[in-house]
């Protein structure tokens, strides 16, 4: 079966922020110096390839493009300045709008006004949600849980993250679907591998390869203790956590902001420099994400020096301009954007895997000698 | 032969160890040392050096030596080295012997006494010949003061300016209605940019402007004769009013610069001459140049969306995947200027027409020129999608389903893509042909002139003698003589008009020695040695009466012989003999070779 070239991906992909993908004259020296391709998954070439080519289905199935973490030798290295890191970079954005089934991830990407406007429409229902239902707001003490009691918070909490999960979960069983293709594994070798799955999902364990990027990984190992530690803080100990008084979950919160802004801030620097290859291109949903998870973050910390300052009014505002912040950060990034790459690259990792012993397994009941 | 003493001097050359090594260098030596009139016999290491024949001059002057043989490598190398050692040392350069024992004994034997024997019998035989040589000399003939040159394309053009700058009167012979051949036809040129017809417009303006040169177009040459420094060129030109006139211009030397022609494909291969959207890179650059760009891109009449270049069509063929047109070889060479000519189409497609989108399928990609790379990249960067097929396998041509977004389909294995077969549906492919050599005509077989196996024109030597073909006289320029682009052809082009004006600014020409000469005294007049001549006006019988009596003897023209000796074969009463060359000397050869065989030695 021949495989149908569609000269239109090209300028697809282009709107996904890869700038040069028909430079290119495949000369494989990217794969050769990539630190991650090796055994049966090379790349950046291949997908390069089947990008110029555009063979939309064999991408589709590529676990590639979540095996390349940026280290950026690739683009150091090119003879054709093609930046073969940032093509990887747009693949993997082209990627997530082609799992997401509803449409919403490609239209942020492709469209700024998409994107400002969805955050902002987000934004404003969490004002109008207060502006409508907020508690009395008492201005003799700062009592937050009466202005906005920890109980109906949690609720929305609850709702938002049943809702993101659905959309997640349903892109990620498409993911699936994609990366499997035709081959069949059964649930023992996909308990098997579960493994594989948690410790890259918790270390992102593949990216210490790179040696370029050691320091790139530390940094965003260190977000994600952030994320997790913020995540555990409002789903599970919220009504510890939103205190008037003072509670030893403070601690963890402190540490939390610590990182998040100085992770976010140090990546808005490095992309304003453009020091690193990993920081030379910035697409506009990635600064879209860096500043909302810095004002997340700093709004956060505001909140609760104003509470420990006495000021209740503006405890109350910037509890609201925190959550305006926060909440469309996370419905916009975590089904369709940034985020997603936290599921989808330990994901695809460890579907590979099951994958190559599932066809192993195959093998070997084929091979089984006929005796008569 | 002449009565002084024969001295002969022998040489055997060591050649490093090229030929000690395998041949008794030493046992040859004394085997010559032994022969009559043979008063030095040597060996040494390296005779082509000032050493060695320092050697040769010191034994003539000491000895009184009068005949020299040398065994040493091919002649083709050295001969012309001993030839003016002999000379040096004040003796004819006729008087010189030389013996190859290296390319035809030490390189081509494994056993050393085999290789020693015949070593020692060649040397023996040369001796036997060299007894027999008389000091000859060069053939001085006067030469015609104008150069003709056949084709009047960029190469002729640039060959004939060098030419009448030197101050020789040139005729240019163009059998098409104008000047300029295919480089007119361009747009613009890689990899200057520079507009074809312009280039060759300053040309022809330089050409018109000097009154030494004369141009013939609408000219066809129907024959010639004559050599070196006196040829004569029969033309037919056509006239205004349809008629023609027959010329004959004399000229001292012929430059050759009939140029090439595209490759036209075969019918139906990658779909020529059967779906219409199939057209080579000759006529596609003629399309795009003549669609305004603010207009559509049409061919046949159907709007241009996707296009396919496709490269090596009818170039690089290989013998069992590509057949061979009726009568004409394999081309199994490169073109050359087709892959940068069709990446240069390819940009100059999407510069002009952005919506475009464009395939490249191509076998190897050869930008070998300078800033041609350049070329490549920029096709590149214009989104050029590449594919590289293999030459067992290369792309298929066939039409699309009705409702697909291109009329033609083109299936092709792709190295790129690890092997895989890639369909991809285009409106247009563009084939980029090679280059076939142009029909030179009756000049080519009046000369003789040799032509290669892939039927363009051969030199006398790819490396060292790149310019000159083995037909005295005639000289090749630009693409007539194998595939170059415009540079490369004016360089050709100047090279050949500095060897042409080398030649007639002497005003004289000196010929080789080698050619038939009759003994009156035998010649019977028969006429027999003419009826195998067949060379125009070598040989003629003349008449002439003497004491009343009519005589009939052969003459020979030393500028017309060329000394191949089908006459001397014939002859019954053996009047005629070739120069050096002569029947004694065979039979003298022969003698010594087979009286006494030498003995081989065992290893
Ligand atoms: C598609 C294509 C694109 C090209 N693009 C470029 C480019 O961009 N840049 C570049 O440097 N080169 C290019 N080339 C190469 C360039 O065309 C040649 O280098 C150049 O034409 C060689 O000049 P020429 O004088 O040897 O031969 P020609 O241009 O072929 O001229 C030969 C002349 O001799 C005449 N002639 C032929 N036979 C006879 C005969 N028997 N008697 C009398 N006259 C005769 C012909 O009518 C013609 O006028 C291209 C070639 C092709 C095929
Ligand atoms: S992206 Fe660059 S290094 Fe990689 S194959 Fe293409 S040209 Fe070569
Ligand atoms: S950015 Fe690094 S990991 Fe990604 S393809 Fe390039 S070299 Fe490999
Ligand atoms: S120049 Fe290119 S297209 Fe032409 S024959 Fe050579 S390799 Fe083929
Ligand atoms: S040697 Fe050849 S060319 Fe010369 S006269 Fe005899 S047959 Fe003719």
């Amino acid at each position: 079966m021949s495989l149908r070239a569609d000269p239109t991906l090209i300028s697809e992909i282009e709107r996904f922020g890869a700038a040069d993908v028909s430079a290119c004259f495949n000369c494989g020296n990217c794969t050769a110096i990539c630190p991650l391709s090796k055994g049966e998954t090379v790349f950046p070439r291949k997908v390069i390839r089947y990008l110029q080519l555009g063979l939309t289905e064999k991408l589709e199935a590529s676990p590639e493009p979540w095996l390349c973490y940026y280290c950026g030798e690739c683009s150091e290295t090119c003879p054709r300045e093609a930046n073969p890191g940032e093509i990887m970079m747009a693949t993997r954005r082209w990627l997530i709008s082609r799992y997401d089934w509803t449409g919403i991830a490609r239209k942020l990407y492709t469209s700024k006004v998409w994107e400002v406007g969805l955050t902002l429409a987000v934004s404003l229902f969490v004002v109008l949600l207060f502006v409508l239902f907020h508690g009395p707001m008492l201005t003799d003490r700062v009592s937050l849980n009466t202005f906005a009691p920890v109980k109906w918070v949690e609720y929305g909490d609850w709702i938002m993250a049943a809702t993101l999960s659905f959309f997640l979960l349903t892109n990620a069983w498409r993911l699936r679907r994609f990366v499997m293709g035709d081959v069949r594994a059964g649930p023992s070798i996909y308990l098997s591998e579960i493994s594989t799955f948690l410790s890259h999902a918790m270390t992102q364990k593949r990216w210490r390869e790179c040696d370029h990027s050691r320091m790139h990984w530390l940094k965003h190992f260190l977000l994600v203790t952030g994320y997790a530690t913020m995540l555990i803080l409002i789903m599970v100990l919220l009504r510890w956590f939103q205190t008037d008084g003072w509670n030893v979950t403070s601690l963890f919160g402190y540490y939390a902001t610590a990182v998040l802004l100085y992770v976010s801030a140090d990546m808005m620097i490095g992309r304003l420099r453009k020091r690193h290859e990993i920081h030379r291109h910035s697409h506009p949903t990635d600064w879209m994400f860096l500043i909302l998870l810095f004002l997340t973050s700093l709004t956060g910390i505001l909140v609760h020096l104003l509470r420990m300052g006495g000021m209740p009014v503006p405890t109350y505002v910037m509890y609201v301009i925190h959550l305006a912040v926060a909440v469309p950060m996370l419905v916009v990034e975590v089904p369709f954007g940034k985020w997603a790459h936290l599921l989808y690259r330990p994901l695809v990792i460890y579907l590979v895997t099951v994958k190559a012993k599932a066809k192993s397994t195959v093998e070997a009941t084929e091979t089984v000698p006929v005796t008569t | 032969m002449n009565s002084e003493e024969v001295k002969i001097g022998v040489y055997i050359c060591h050649c490093g160890g090229n030929i000690s090594d395998k041949v008794d260098v030493e046992k040859v030596a004394e085997d010559a040392g032994n022969l009559p009139d043979v008063t030095v016999s040597r060996t040494y290491t390296f005779m082509c050096a000032d050493p060695g024949q320092e050697l040769i001059v010191e034994d003539i002057e000491k000895h009184g030596l009068n005949r020299i043989v040398v065994a040493s490598c091919s002649p083709s190398l050295h001969e012309t080295t001993f030839r003016s050692a002999v000379v040096r040392g004040g003796l004819n350069q006729f008087l010189y012997e030389h013996v190859n024992i290296r390319e035809q004994v030490s390189w081509v034997h494994a056993s050393t006494g085999e290789a020693t024997a015949k070593a020692t019998t060649l040397v023996r035989a040369a001796i036997a010949r060299v007894r027999h040589h008389e000091p000859l000399s060069l053939i001085r003939v006067g030469a015609t003061s104008r150069a003709l040159v056949l084709g009047g394309g960029v190469a002729g053009l640039r060959a004939a300016l060098d030419l009448a700058v030197y101050g020789l009167p040139v005729t240019i012979v163009e059998k098409s209605s104008r000047l300029g051949g295919q480089v007119a036809e361009f747009g613009t040129v890689f990899p200057t940019g520079e507009s074809g017809a312009e280039l060759v417009r300053t040309l022809v303006r330089d050409v018109s402007a000097l009154e030494e040169i004369t141009v013939l177009t609408g000219a066809r040459v129907t024959g010639a004769t004559g050599y070196v420094g006196n040829f004569t060129v029969m033309v037919e030109q056509e006239r205004g009013d349809g008629s023609t006139e027959d010329l004959e211009i004399p000229a001292g030397a012929v430059i050759v610069a009939t140029g090439s022609r595209p490759y036209e494909p075969d019918m139906g291969e990658f779909g020529f001459g059967q779906f219409p959207e199939v057209v080579t890179l000759p006529d596609f650059i003629q399309i795009l140049n003549e669609t305004r760009a603010d207009g559509d891109l049409t061919v046949n009449g159907k709007m241009i969306r996707r296009a396919a270049f496709i490269h090596c069509v009818g170039s690089r063929q290989i013998e069992g995947i590509q057949k061979p047109k009726p009568g004409r070889p394999l081309n199994e060479n490169c073109s050359r200027i087709c892959c940068t000519a069709t990446l240069k189409a390819e940009s100059d497609l999407i510069e002009k027409f952005p919506g475009v989108f464009v395939y490249d399928l191509y076998r190897d990609i050869r930008t070998y020129g300078r800033n041609h790379e350049e070329i490549y990249e920029r096709a590149s960067r214009d989104g050029v999608s590449f594919l590289c097929y293999e030459p067992a396998t290369p792309p298929v041509v066939t039409m699309a389903a009705p409702d697909d977004t291109g009329n033609l389909l083109i299936t092709v294995k792709d190295n790129l893509t690890a092997g895989m077969e890639i369909e991809v549906a285009v409106d247009l492919v563009v084939l980029a042909v090679g280059m076939e050599p142009a029909d030179v005509g009756p000049l080519a077989e009046s000369l003789k002139l040799p032509a290669g196996a892939d039927g363009f024109l051969q030199e006398v030597h790819p490396k060292l003698r790149p310019v000159e073909m083995a037909v005295a006289g005639v000289v090749l320029a630009g693409t007539c003589q194998s595939p170059r682009d415009i540079e490369e052809s004016c360089a050709s082009a100047s090279a050949a008009a500095v060897k042409v004006a080398g030649l007639l600014t002497r005003g004289h020409v000196d010929l080789e020695p080698y050619v038939a000469r009759v003994n009156a005294d035998r010649c019977e007049g028969t006429g027999i040695c003419l009826s195998q001549c067949e060379y125009d006006g070598a040989l003629k019988i003349v008449e002439s009466v003497i004491d009343g009596r009519a005589i009939r003897k052969a003459v020979v023209n030393e500028a017309l012989c060329t000394g191949c000796g089908a006459c001397v074969a014939v002859c019954p009463t053996r009047a005629i003999d070739i120069n050096g060359w002569t029947l004694d000397q065979f039979e003298a050869m022969v003698d010594a070779m087979c009286a006494d065989p030498v003995e081989v030695a065992s290893d």
